[in-house]
Formats: structure tokens, sequence, C-alpha cells
């Protein structure tokens, strides 16, 4: 097993999934390496992510809960429905599984905003479901900018007082921030941890093998951002930070890998980057598009 | 013998939902339907500004962004006065169109499917205790196969989305004018491409699996009803050179057709927990407070009405509006209208691909007025949604949404009428009380979605605790 470290660059590249996802399959087909059990709690949240996993290819969902991983439970995708549900979550409870979550928790009244179904007549909320299965699980998988630290759920006025996963747990949270999630981010994430363990993290928690990088500095019109021409409308192929582009301040991939099926991203869609990747978004990333600005760089 | 029966979560729709449900002799007698998520968008949007209405709407619905970013962006163009030419209207319904069948095949493989044909249960994912898998063997196999082919169609829908809109979900494309970007002949010929594949899948699979569904649960052609009254707020219509492609903005009230209008939508609230001056109010209008103690009071959805009237919302309204399809009213009935209707848009879809001119631009630098009020109406894949915006010293002053799930999933409204899904589910017979599979196949015919339809502000309270009794 080779564990050291190539550079970020060559392990940023669209591969690295992929290339994780082959090892995964080696080690499966070899014995040495045991499925995992996987638990999927979809939190406060628009459940963006589970539907941005099904645009997952190479590896693609069908192969994530057919090879890779005993998916136990997801609320958009489970065949049961109700106590029966539950049960299934519940029976999961007290053996080994790792924990994927999207979604932000709402503490408000008691977390009663966000109830995610019922357990012997009682309602279950997104904060009790947390805190029962956060702290046993092998390793938590915050997927999303809800789920990192509350996202749009917990936008200002926040009226489901919404917070991201590690304000509730007491553990380490592998954070995968984004609006939504992008598949590579969490099935590689996943695959390291099968193979290796928790993949290398940066100071707040985020795998360095994607986020380790500003957009900015691999942004395609960095040139123009450097000569000083500005795209004064959207749809314009100049550089974007005068109509409010984030990539500046963004740590994350999205120029070398792109979205479904690696065919565009949205500064080559002629908008700026909004921010979705990083903390603070979305409050601290806004204005997202804006007209009237001679703005500076703040990190 | 009264039973209750609670169903919590109610899996496969976006979003967290409860149905409580009481049964006099094996039917159903009265029942309630909760949304059990709150965020408070309309709150969250007060002050923004307003061109970000288009991207932070859509992080209402993960599996319905665009719909929000059009509906948003109708919205600010109607505020700021701005008619979309037809080159921006056609790229934009193209996004839009992309959106419709990427949730179609999905709600009908990965929502659907699982109600009706038994899944591998190898997989954790697929156990499921209930017994009224009705298929043969071989038929119930070849519809497991095009589960998983689902995958990957539905993915490819999303990836033309992609092309013209940067990514999906929360496209970066939709805005006012059309799209940001140009189609260009390389991006053309791709979605031409990924579309045709799809076409197929929904000609060669899709339709005739939900034919074969039908075939062995025809009692599903004879339950879940609800009213028959039927709304749209029309969509791919009234275009100046193509004319309408699919559906214009009518309704259908006791076997009458007639044209909408927009003035005649209010909210009603006896039943929701909310208080405003009166218990009706408009769209156009202050928003409603949040108060928890109204004793006859339920749930956090709203009650939508037309001229004081529930209405279905959805494929199946629009398919029958348009005279695509009018077999019936029915659990079966809206299923196969889903599908039906993937096959129309991706026809309406061709059309508009055909008559787009390479590399126009449709951008221009916009300024948001100081003061302003618009209202962005659009069907969209569950139903008709509304958007409506207050601009005062530039910013977003009001923001009120009305969706597709708040039309279906509503709570009673002022005159005590059920909501729609709520009246689909009654005189429901249930066969296994320990399996009330009717229920949520019922539910799972309108294509719910709670994310959407208690995004609403409204303070907390304790949910009652109610089990199963004898």
């Amino acid at each position: 097993m080779n564990k050291t470290k190539p550079c970020p660059e060559y392990t940023a590249r669209l591969e690295t999934a992929r290339e994780l996802l082959n090892r995964v399959r080696e080690e499966i087909n070899k014995g040495k390496l045991i499925r995992q059990n996987l638990v999927w709690l979809e939190l406060t949240g628009c459940s963006g992510n589970i539907i941005s996993l099904l645009n997952g290819s190479n590896p693609d969902f069908k192969y994530l809960i057919s090879q890779m991983t005993n998916f136990m439970y997801d609320n958009s995708l489970m065949a049961a429905e109700g106590e029966k549900a539950m049960e299934q979550l519940m029976g999961i409870y007290g053996k080994e599984y790792i924990l994927a979550v999207e979604g932000a928790v709402a503490t408000k009244n008691n977390g009663m905003y966000n109830i995610i179904g019922r357990w012997k007549g009682k309602p279950v909320t997104a904060l009790n479901v947390i805190k029962m299965f956060g702290e046993k699980a092998s390793h938590v998988i915050a997927l999303g900018a809800c789920a990192s630290h509350g996202g749009v759920s917990a936008a200002k006025p926040n009226p489901s007082d919404s917070v991201g996963v590690q304000s509730i747990l007491k553990r380490k949270v592998i954070k995968l921030p984004g609006c939504p999630c992008h598949p590579d981010w969490f099935m590689g994430t996943l695959a390291h941890i099968l193979l290796y363990g928790e993949p290398e993290l940066d100071n707040k928690d985020r795998p360095v093998l994607f986020y380790s990088t500003l957009i900015h500095d691999r942004c395609p019109r960095r040139s123009y951002f450097d000569k000083g021409i500005f795209a004064q409308k959207l749809g314009e192929k100049t550089c974007m930070f005068k109509l409010g582009c984030r990539g500046p301040v963004t740590y994350i991939d999205c120029p070398i890998r792109k979205w479904n099926q690696y065919v565009n991203w949205p500064i080559e869609d002629d908008t700026p980057c909004i921010g979705c990747a990083q903390f603070g978004f979305p409050d601290k990333m806004e204005p997202f598009i804006t007209y009237n600005t001679t703005r500076e760089v703040k990190e | 013998m009264t039973k209750r029966i609670v169903i919590n979560p109610v899996t496969r729709i976006s979003g967290f939902m409860e149905i409580d449900a009481t049964i006099d002799n094996n039917a159903v007698t009265d029942v309630k339907t909760e949304g059990l998520l709150f965020r408070g968008f309309e709150k969250m949007l007060e002050g923004r500004n307003p061109f970000d209405a288009v991207y932070f709407t859509q992080r209402i619905c993960g599996i319905c962004s665009t719909a929000h970013s059009v509906a948003a962006t109708m919205a600010l163009e109607s505020a700021m006065g701005i008619v979309p030419g037809e080159q921006g209207r056609y790229l934009r319904d193209i996004l839009h169109g992309c959106e419709f069948l990427q949730n179609h095949i999905r709600h009908f493989y990965q929502y659907t499917i699982p109600d009706f044909v038994r899944l591998p249960d190898k997989y954790p994912l697929y156990v499921t205790e209930h017994n009224d898998f009705r298929l043969p063997e071989g038929k119930n196999e070849n519809i497991v196969k095009n589960y998983f082919l689902s995958l990957d169609i539905s993915r490819s829908a999303h990836e033309m989305l992609a092309v013209l809109g940067g990514k999906a979900p929360h496209n970066h494309g939709v805005f006012i004018g059309g799209i940001t970007t140009q189609a260009t002949t390389d991006k053309i010929i791709k979605i031409k491409s990924i579309l045709l594949s799809i076409r197929q899948f929904i000609e060669n699979r899709m339709i005739p699996d939900a034919y074969t569904i039908a075939g062995y649960y025809k009692d599903y052609f004879k339950n879940g009803r609800g009213y028959g009254n039927l709304l749209s707020y029309g969509c791919f219509n009234k275009y100046t050179e193509l004319g309408t492609l699919y559906v214009d903005p009518l309704v259908y009230t006791q076997g009458n057709i007639s044209v909408f209008n927009p003035d005649e939508i209010t909210q009603e609230i006896d039943y929701s927990w909310y208080k405003s001056q009166t218990n009706e109010y408009k769209p156009t209008g202050a928003t409603a407070e949040a108060d928890m103690d109204k004793s006859k009071a339920y749930s956090w959805v709203k009650a939508p009405r037309y001229r004081g009237i529930p209405y279905e919302v959805g494929p199946l309204a629009r398919q029958w509006l348009s005279g695509e399809y009018r077999n019936g009213i029915s659990t079966m009935d809206r299923t196969i209208a889903r599908v039906l209707e993937a096959r129309k848009i991706a026809e309406v879809m061709g059309i508009l691909i055909e008559n787009l001119i390479p590399g126009v631009s449709v951008q221009k630098q916009y300024t948001i007025p100081d003061a302003s009020e618009g209202a962005g109406l659009i069907d969209t894949t569950r139903g008709a949604l509304g958007h409506w915006l207050k601009i005062e010293n530039g910013n977003i002053s009001r923001y009120q949404l009305i969706t597709p799930s708040g039309w279906n999933l509503s709570a009673r409204g002022n005159n005590n009428l059920r909501g729609t899904a709520e009246q689909a589910l009654m005189n429901t017979k249930i066969t296994d009380f320990d399996n009330p599979v009717e229920l949520g196949r019922i539910i799972r015919s309108f294509d719910p979605c709670v994310s959407c339809a208690t995004h609403v502000y409204s303070m907390g309270k304790c949910v009652k605790t109610i089990q199963v009794m004898p």
C-alpha cells in the first residue's frame, strides 16, 4: 500500500476519486477489505446532496451500494417507510458504521423544527438523531454547506437556529462544504477512509485532496485578472471579479474537476463563483451578482 | 373498530412528512398530512440583493432547484419591466426541460418503483416487509434492470442541464433575459445527442414499464382521486413564433375548463399555525405571522386556494388541461401522466433546440430599481410555482412563495375543505394494517416536495405523539 503523499496538483486531478475507488475494488476482490455499513442522514436542508450523489459516475451510486458499502439508510431512496424505516435505522445502533450527513441541525424549540421520523410513538428530531448516531460512528462525513457549517439553512436571520454538525458533536467531523457536494468529493473521501483511514485534512477539517487550492489560482480567466480586464456583465469571457466572483477566497477544485460528467462549471458558464464551497456561504459570500462595484479582495 | 395509522417518515419524497390517518371499517375516514421541516426562506430573503434570489431560492429544494431559479428570474423580470427575447426564453426553457426529465425519471424509478416492484433485497436499501408485489418474476426483473439503468439516464438529464447551466443541482445559468451563457454549436449538438438517448429510454422502457405496473395494479385507477379540480400556470407556452408547445394557464373545475386568473389566488390559514389581519390573504400582501396557539390548527403548510377551492397541480393537471391525457384522475393516472409528460417535454425540447441560433448573447447590464414589485408564475415539474417579490431601497423587502406541494399538500382551508392530497387519501381501503402501502402510494403519486412546501417562516411547537392504537 503506497502511503506517500503525491503533490497536491496531482492528487487533485480528476482521476483521484476514481483511482481510489479502483483500489477499493481491488482490495475487496482480494478479500482484504470488508465492506462497511454506511448510514446517510438527511437533516435540515434541501436533499440536494443525495441528488448530487446520484449524479456521480465512475464510481456511481450502484457501485456504492453494491460493491463499496452496505448502504443502510437514506430517507430519499429506501424502500421501507414509516416505522419499518425507523426500525432499519435503529437496528444499526451499536454496530460499526460510517455516518454521512447532509443538512444542518435545526436546534430551535428543542429541535422540533425538523422531525425526521417517529420511533415508538415519539418524534425523532434531527437534533436527536445526530447526537445519537454521530458520537458512535467510526467516521462522520458532513456533506454540503448546511452540514459543514449551517449553510443556507442557517442564513440570517436563521429562523430555525440551524447549525452545522460540528456544533453538536464533540468529535472529529470531516467536512465537505459546497452547495451541493460534488459526488467525487464524497466518493473519494469515503474510498480513502475504506483504504487508508481518514484522509489528510486542513485546519478546517476538509480533505486537502479536494480543498487545497483557491479557485482563483487555477481559474482559466486568471490572466484577465492579472491584466485588469474585467467583465461588465454576465456572459462575457473575461474576469468576473467585479461582478462579485468569490473565486479569490474559495478553496476547491472546480476549475479542474467541473460538474456533471465533468462538462461545465459556473465560471465556464459565464457567471461568477458564488463561493458555495467556502465557509460562511451564503451570508459572507453575498451579494452573488453585482453590477456596481469596485471591490477589493478580502480573505 | 377505529384505528389510527401514522406513517413517519414517508420515505422517497423530498423532505419530511407524516401521514396521520383514522381508519373505520378498513377505510380512511379522516386524515392529516403534516410537513416536518422548517427553515424560513421568506424571512431569510428579506434585505438581500434582489439578483441573489435566483441563486438563493434554488436552495429551497435540491431536486427542483431549476424551477425556483426560473420563477425567481421571472419575478425579477416582472419587477424590472424586462421582457426576455425569444432566444432567451428558448434557452431558459431548455434548461427547465432538463430538470423536468431528471425529476420524472428519478421520481418514477427511484421513488415510485419500490412501491410496486420487488427490488433486490441483498441491498439493505431495498429491504421492505410488505408483500403486495404482484408482477410475475420476469416482468419484475425487467423493471429492476431499468431501475438501475435509469440512474445513468437521469444523471445524463442533469449533465444536459449543466452543459448550458454550469452545474446541477443549483444551476448557474438561469438569469434575467434567459440564461447567462450562449449556445454554441458544439453545446447544441451535445444536448441533442443526450436528449435522443433520453427520449429512447422514455419511449422504450419508462412508458412500457408504467403500463406494465398499471396492468397489475388496476385497483389504483380507482383510488386517490381527490376533488378532481386541476390547475396550471402554463409552461412552454405563448412563444411569439412557436405559439404554445405544451399548456396554457388554465383551470378545470367540475368538468369545465376556464382561463386562469392570478388575482384569484389566496392563502388561507384557519387550520395552519399562522395569524394575519384576516385569515385569508393575497400573495402580494403582508405575510402571516406565526401563531401556535390556534387550537384547531394542525399544520405548518398553509392552504393555497383558487376562488376559495383546493386544486391539484402537476403532470396529470397539465396533461388533462392540454388534452394530452384524459383517462381519469387517480393514483395510477397520475403515474401514467408523469411518464407521458416526460415524452412530451422531450418532444418540446427538441423543437426549442431546433430553433436555437448559436452564439446569441442575451445578457445586459441590469439596474435594480429602488422600489418595485413583481411576480413569477410558472408550471414546474411538480406543478404551479409562484414567486412574488417586493423591492424597497434596492433590496428585497418582501418575498412570498407558493409551491406546487403547497397546493397538493395543503392543510384544510377556512371553509373546512381538506387539502388536495388529504382528500385523495379519504375513503382509501386499507388491506393490511401493519403495512398500509396504499397511503404511501397515493401520497407519492403527487411527487410531494416537503422541502418546498414548508419553506415558510413559523414558530415551532411540540408535535403531538400518536401511536397506532386499537
